[in-house]
């Protein structure tokens, strides 16, 4: 751990500065409050999603289509070392400081005004982790006077904010079993919950619920059918009842012992239900044929009590799944109006190319709709939100084959998902999802001659290809009530950045090209672009501070896309890796 | 620049000046000075974050050789209490060294979704997260033709950045039971009334709840090794294990007070029933290949690897390149 306080510029106002803040040793604490209004405040950004329920739209109206053009950098800021690739993370900013985590579980805290280091804090991870998925971690959680992250090796960190000293350090789960945590964690009044990511075949997707203050446990919640969750009381372990009731009811022979389902994304939080939304994996083992039955609850959206990990609905967007479409992403909770009455809504756009909008008071399914260009593994949904399988479009048994290969399946979308872990933005003033989405497929085939540790092995083959000679990525603009694609921005690359949208009538994303861009919410007229020096996989966020908004992304190609090959490859094959904290604001001269 | 150039600047620049090597005396005056090449670059590939790519002068010039095995893989390697590699890869390996005259070290892999994977990760590129870690030869890699010349879609050989050679084992499916609970000849159709083993995501595991139109499924119970199968067989709580021969050999004469057999089983619908067991070194070092093959095909001759595998309470089978040459012993 290395700190430094920086010295502030004293031509600005003294109570302000992180070196007053460093100085005084007074922090603002974080409360529950804060984060409940963290949607309505422009003056600091205190969640993950910025607003607990993850709609990643500002109330902020300085910096708008008209003056957009005008943004420019600041400041920037060096993650340092040698190690680079994938920067998956959102910054948070508090009382002029900025909270930003990076690749190989680091964290930094960044004077906001002038990007100068406050304090770097890296994890110490063993030789032996193994992510599946690149080195990301995708940021982190402030709540009193502490911040959390998670890390490689799947542990929960608290550190002091002002001094970045740690506080506790919580184990949850075996690095060795392969387990990992990338997302950041959500506090909900004082819970401190996250998922655990991957894990060998043989383990079961669990969500954790720590004290925030001291990192006991409170509860767990195995997200499949037929474990028991616990409650702690006292440090005891108290039974609260079997996930999905009982085992075996969809799940054949001792299958669900270990199902899989990691909810490796964490969730957000809607106030009005007192409700955590959270998503799950897709099952195991791959081979579908192998678990006739839904899996509950794989690739499922789970309604969780946040107090004591219960279950009050879910919903299955893949039963069976045997294309990889985890059900892992974000479900944001939303109002609208219809026929006179407020809807309370919830919606996700899933990996399996099927955008959801559902009542998030039961979760009962009000309406689906294809986001992506090309669906072929279902034909559709019925009345219930269940898909209408292309029994065509499920890859075969490789039990099935002698020693021929297998027929090639073509599936749309491709295993990463019509959409994959980078989280969509809600405007409250246009009504529209925007979704950093990808138009990919993939060809699946059964491996002829397979060997995994010595051994033979019935093993699949696939590769994921472009589905489109010129583009890959879609910022796409979606009407929740009609399904209706309002606009697309297409991108040669695939997108894996997140996004975020203002009441500037503003959308902002990222592109594994460098640049981050603005667009026009309402017609997705490209506005604003600027080249950070290597791809943007990570979320913007906006602010303001002493009257001039402010925008913040970092900047840093990686994360699962350059790791597997593909024709994909032949995209990506030039971008360069990095590690920065870019920093803009609209100068005052140009605010009307 | 080249990486030679990048190699002197630094060394120049005092970034290279190591200690020579322990023992150093012991090597001749030419020996040194490669010891010395061979020192500046493992060091340049810590700098430069490459793999240390050693051919056979580099490895007989360091006076060892890093040789990959599968970690917790009885009774082919594994650990024991105090930390020594033991099994019988392990054995072979300083069999190797020895041949070499230099000193075993172990390079534990952990293995990952496919073989391809291993290799990649273990020899020829290293893992992304430890790219200068790769091990100069790794035991147990099947020796299959169809496998080494194996094309992706656009017609490139998958596995062309290594070559795989010296096949030293014949490997094959079995199932073993508790012959106190099946009685007369035992086939996979016992197992429709009896539970079975197989360890999670193997073919075993594929198989059985697949085969027969999915009658075993449900009979079918999943552990985490074989050992933890027939832990659970010596339990009652399954009837068989299905695994591959070697292992249920090696657990075989560790439950010595069941009675616990091999089924010499049939799998129909099982394309590779058998099949060979051998080594790989990077595409560009098959000269250490040579070597590394001429040891073993020896020790094959000779009957010293089939007395590793008997010290191990396994039968040893000749890879069929071997068993067509010299006729099977067993």
């Amino acid at each position: 751990m290395t700190q430094s306080f920086p010295i502030g510029k004293l031509s600005r106002p003294f109570a302000l500065t992180a070196l007053a803040l460093a100085i005084s040793a007074q922090a603002q604490a974080v409360t529950f409050d804060d984060m409940l209004n963290d949607h309505l405040t422009t003056d600091q950004v205190v969640t993950n999603g910025m607003g607990l329920h993850g709609q990643r739209y500002s109330p902020l109206t300085t910096l708008n289509t008209d003056n957009v053009h005008q943004l420019r950098p600041v400041w920037a800021f060096s993650f340092g070392g040698e190690k680079q690739r994938g920067q998956e993370s959102q910054p948070l900013v508090k009382d002029g400081v900025m909270y930003v985590t990076g690749s190989y579980s680091r964290i930094w805290a960044v004077d906001a005004y002038t990007g100068e280091e406050i304090w770097q804090y890296e994890a110490r991870l063993p030789d032996g982790i193994m992510p599946c998925c690149d080195v990301v971690n995708r940021g982190a959680a402030i709540y009193g006077d502490k911040v959390y992250f998670g890390t490689l090796d799947a542990r929960l960190v608290a550190l002091d904010r002002e001094t970045g000293r740690v506080q506790w350090i919580k184990r949850v789960a075996d690095y060795q079993a392969g387990h990992a945590i990338s997302a950041a964690p959500i506090v909900i009044d004082g819970k401190l919950i996250t998922g655990v990511a991957g894990g060998e075949f043989g383990v079961v997707g669990t969500i954790f619920a720590f004290d925030a203050e001291t990192g006991d446990e409170l509860w767990t919640r195995p997200v499949i059918e037929g474990h028991m969750g616990y409650v702690y009381e006292n440090g005891e372990a108290v039974e609260n009842g079997i996930t999905g009731g009982e085992a075996g009811l969809t799940w054949p022979g001792d299958m669900w012992q270990q199902g899989g389902g990691a909810p490796w994304l964490g969730g957000f939080y809607d106030a009005d239900t007192h409700t955590l939304l959270i998503g799950t994996g897709n099952p195991a083992p791959w081979n579908s044929h192998l678990r006739p039955g839904d899996n509950l609850y794989s690739s499922s959206r789970l309604a969780i009590d946040p107090d004591d990990g219960s279950i009050k609905w879910h919903f299955q967007a893949t039963p069976n799944d045997g294309w990889d479409y985890d059900g892992v992403n974000e479900v944001i909770s939303f109002d609208y109006e219809e026929n006179g009455s407020v809807i309370k809504a919830a919606a996700t756009a899933d990996r399996n190319g099927f955008f959801y909008v559902l009542n998030r008071e039961n979760g009962e399914f009000i309406r689906g709709f294809p986001f992506a260009d090309k669906i072929t593994w279902a034909e559709g949904l019925d009345e219930n939100g269940r898909p209408i399988f292309n029994p065509a479009g499920r890859p075969g048994n490789p039990a099935d084959v002698a020693d021929e290969r297998g027929e090639s399946v073509q599936a749309y979308p491709a295993f990463l998902g019509a959409k994959n872990w980078n989280p969509m933005a809600y405007s409250q003033d246009t009504g529209l999802f925007y979704i950093p989405s990808n138009e990919w497929m993939m060809d699946i085939w059964n491996e002829p001659v397979s060997y995994r540790k010595g051994a033979a092995y019935l093993g699949a083959g696939f590769t994921i290809r472009p589905a489109n000679d010129d583009y890959i990525g879609v910022l796409r603009a979606v009407d929740p009530r009609t399904g209706e694609e309002v606009w697309r921005h297409e991108n040669r690359a695939p997108l894996w950045g997140g996004v975020m949208t203002t009441a500037g009538n503003l959308v902002f994303t990222g592109t594994p090209e460098g640049y981050l861009k603005a667009f026009d919410a309402v017609t997705g007229e490209e506005l604003w672009g600027f080249n950070t020096g290597s791809g943007v996989v990570g979320t913007p966020i906006t602010w303001e501070m002493d009257g001039e908004q402010y925008v913040s992304v970092v900047s840093g190609w990686g994360g699962a896309v350059p790791l597997w090959g593909g024709e994909v490859a032949e995209v990506i094959k030039n971008f360069n890796q990095g590690g920065m904290l870019w920093t803009f604001k609209l100068p005052r001269e140009y605010a009307q | 620049m080249g990486k030679r150039n990048w190699i002197s600047v630094l060394a120049a620049s005092g970034w290279l000046l190591l200690a020579p090597p322990s023992g150093a005396g012991e090597l001749s005056a030419a020996a040194l000075e490669t010891a010395h090449e061979v020192t500046r670059s493992q060091a340049s590939a810590e700098l430069l974050r490459r793999p240390a790519l050693r051919d056979l002068d580099e490895v007989l010039a360091s006076g060892h050789i890093n040789i990959g095995l599968y970690q917790d893989f009885p009774p082919y390697a594994y650990r024991d209490e105090q930390g020594e590699a033991r099994g019988i890869d392990a054995e072979i390996g300083r069999a190797i060294a020895a041949g070499l005259g230099v000193e075993f070290r172990p390079f534990w892999i952990k293995p990952g979704s496919s073989l391809g994977r291993d290799l990649g990760n273990s020899v020829s590129r290293g893992h992304y997260l430890r790219p200068t870690q790769v091990a100069d030869v790794m035991m147990r890699v099947p020796y299959d033709r169809d496998f080494s010349y194996m094309r992706d879609s656009t017609g490139e050989y998958i596995n062309k950045s290594v070559v795989m050679f010296g096949p030293y084992q014949r490997e094959q499916w079995d199932i073993a039971y508790d012959a106190g609970r099946l009685e007369g000849e035992v086939t996979l159709g016992s197992f429709r009334q009896q539970r079975i083993g197989a360890e999670y995501d193997t073919l075993p595991a594929t198989y059985l709840t697949a085969t027969m139109g999915g009658q075993l499924r449900d009979g079918v119970r999943h552990y985490r090794d074989v050992g933890d199968a027939f832990a659970a067989m010596a339990r009652g709580e399954v009837a068989g294990v299905m695994a591959m021969r070697g292992e249920l050999e090696h657990y075989l004469a560790q439950y010595p007070q069941h009675d616990f057999r091999l089924a010499e089983a049939v799998f129909p619908g099982i394309s590779r029933q058998q099949w060979d067991i051998g080594m790989a070194v990077r595409e560009s070092h098959r000269q250490l290949g040579y070597a590394v093959e001429a040891i073993v095909d020896r020790a094959l001759r000779e009957g010293s690897l089939g007395d590793i595998f008997q010290a191990h309470a396994l039968v040893y089978r000749m890879p069929d390149f071997y068993a067509e040459i010299l006729g099977q012993t067993e």
